[in-house]
């Protein structure tokens, strides 16, 4: 399945917990702002926005990492468009 | 599927014979996220949650943002008042513990109610010092009603007014950050000559205190607090926490709860985790007291892992970081000068930036970077890895 994860660089205060908790999704920038890999990865550049391909275990595991973050600067997305996180 | 091990086998079947009664005191974030762990990992067990607050938990990370109108005000809860029943969780708001018999196993709250327990989990966070009590000019920085206060302060301020702030922490840096945020003329107040004076070398000090005399703040270092008329003071001169009915019960408290790097503390099937946690580093080898918040949510997980027999060792290299008036501050690991035996700087004022490294027996164990970023996941993973200062020093 595909998920479209996005963080907000203005409510990011650099805190790093979703690095600690998914360190393959997420890392710092030199801002002290988490941006979005891919798997490790950052195919076409740095960016705070962007879909990838995960398994169960790995939805789960970047679901923790949002819901880590203290100022719930991460939203996830599923193919169909719906907010998985924060809930609405 | 994998074939399970004799201990998980035990751990399932324990799991399955009994329903037991998980209480844990403090509806924080280290408190809450046990609970829903605790839920995820035994399906079947009582669950209480004791929380002094009346609101579902919240994050006060958010509460500045909160403040400064970048999130409405609904937007600081991280859970539904629902969740708590949703999730078969005994949720008891505005009630405190008053009093633990470690021997019979149960809890004495505010309301008279006792509660039995098999396991049980303190993570009661802290209170902030108190200054000035009943002075409506007077804020503080931690609870979700403070931050309604500070903002009833601020719209109802005159034109001349200003902000006084005490304390040279982090509550003090997002006091001020508040002020510039309302154009409001700022004086800050510190009883050292430097912000954070246990941690930090002079030379850093005094960076952070001319990059606050650049934007326009008026720092009095060495000074007594005192309140002066048409002014919003803000507090940020550390928490403390009350130990006593914990202490009477025979637990080991010294700066916080006492506990090992399974977070149970002394008395048996009593646990702890959060702010109010002295836990036993296994990475730096000592025991340390860290109020962060990736600190107490992976506190609180850990704590209900071996609570319900999952022995698990908590291990985080865990940081803190604030924007002070755009000067970027990141704490890393274990930071107080008098647990480390060498101190490093790297960098200089002229450079822009100034990276501190703590070391202990030669091995890096903490560090605090002024406009450095860019080091941080390298010390992180440095001190993850027990490397040592000399590694870090040459890069």
């Amino acid at each position: 399945m595909k998920l479209r994860i996005k963080v907000d660089p203005d409510l990011c205060i650099g805190a790093a917990s979703c690095v600690t908790i998914s360190p393959e999704t997420f890392q710092l920038n030199d801002e002290n702002k988490a941006v979005v890999f891919d798997h490790s990865q950052e195919p076409n550049g740095r960016t705070y926005e962007r879909w990838i391909e995960v398994n169960d275990d790995e939805k789960e595991n970047i679901l923790l990492a949002a819901q880590s973050c203290p100022t719930l600067a991460i939203f996830i997305f599923d193919e169909e468009g719906k907010q998985l996180f924060p809930e609405i | 599927m994998r074939l399970l091990r004799r201990h998980d086998m035990a751990w399932l079947l324990a799991m399955t014979i009994f329903t037991m009664h998980y209480v844990i005191i403090g509806g924080g974030i280290s408190g809450t996220t046990a609970a829903e762990e605790l839920r995820k990992l035994d399906s079947s067990s009582e669950i209480t949650l004791v929380c002094e607050e009346l609101h579902p938990i919240y994050s006060r990370v958010l509460l500045p943002h909160y403040i400064k109108s970048k999130i409405p005000r609904e937007r600081v809860f991280l859970k539904k008042e629902i969740w708590y029943s949703e999730q078969n969780i005994d949720w008891m708001p505005g009630v405190l513990a008053v009093h633990l018999d470690p021997k019979n196993k149960f809890v004495t709250l505010s309301n008279g109610r006792e509660i039995e327990y098999d396991k049980l989990l303190i993570a009661t966070g802290g209170e902030p010092r108190l200054l000035f009590e009943n002075q409506n000019n007077v804020s503080y920085l931690r609870s979700l009603s403070d931050a309604d206060h500070f903002l009833e302060l601020i719209n109802s301020r005159d034109a001349n007014c200003r902000g006084d702030v005490f304390g040279g922490g982090f509550i003090a840096c997002e006091y001020i950050n508040l002020f510039s945020h309302f154009n409001i003329p700022t004086r800050v107040s510190i009883r050292g000559e430097y912000f954070w004076s246990r941690s930090l070398e002079r030379k850093v000090g005094e960076f952070i205190n001319q990059h606050l005399e650049k934007k326009g703040v008026e720092l009095k270092t060495k000074s007594f607090f005192s309140i002066e008329p048409n002014s919003i003071v803000g507090v940020g001169t550390g928490i403390e926490s009350d130990f006593s009915w914990l202490k009477s019960a025979g637990l080991e408290v010294n700066t916080g709860i006492v506990a090992n790097e399974f977070l149970e503390t002394n008395i048996l099937d009593v646990y702890t985790a959060g702010d109010v946690c002295e836990f036993y580093d296994v990475i730096v080898g000592h025991h340390l007291n860290v109020g962060n918040w990736m600190n107490a949510i992976v506190q609180g997980r850990v704590a209900a892992q071996n609570m319900t027999g999952k022995k698990t060792v908590f291990e985080l290299v865990s940081s803190y970081a604030t924007n002070l008036l755009g000067l970027e501050i990141i704490f890393i690991g274990d930071v107080l000068k008098e647990s480390s035996d060498e101190v490093r700087l790297i960098g200089s004022v002229e450079d822009g930036g100034i990276t501190q490294l703590f070391g202990r027996k030669g091995q890096l164990v903490g560090a605090v970077l002024l406009n450095r970023n860019s080091n941080r996941q390298l010390i992180t993973d440095l001190i993850k890895n027990r490397q040592t200062i000399d590694k870090m020093a040459k890069t």
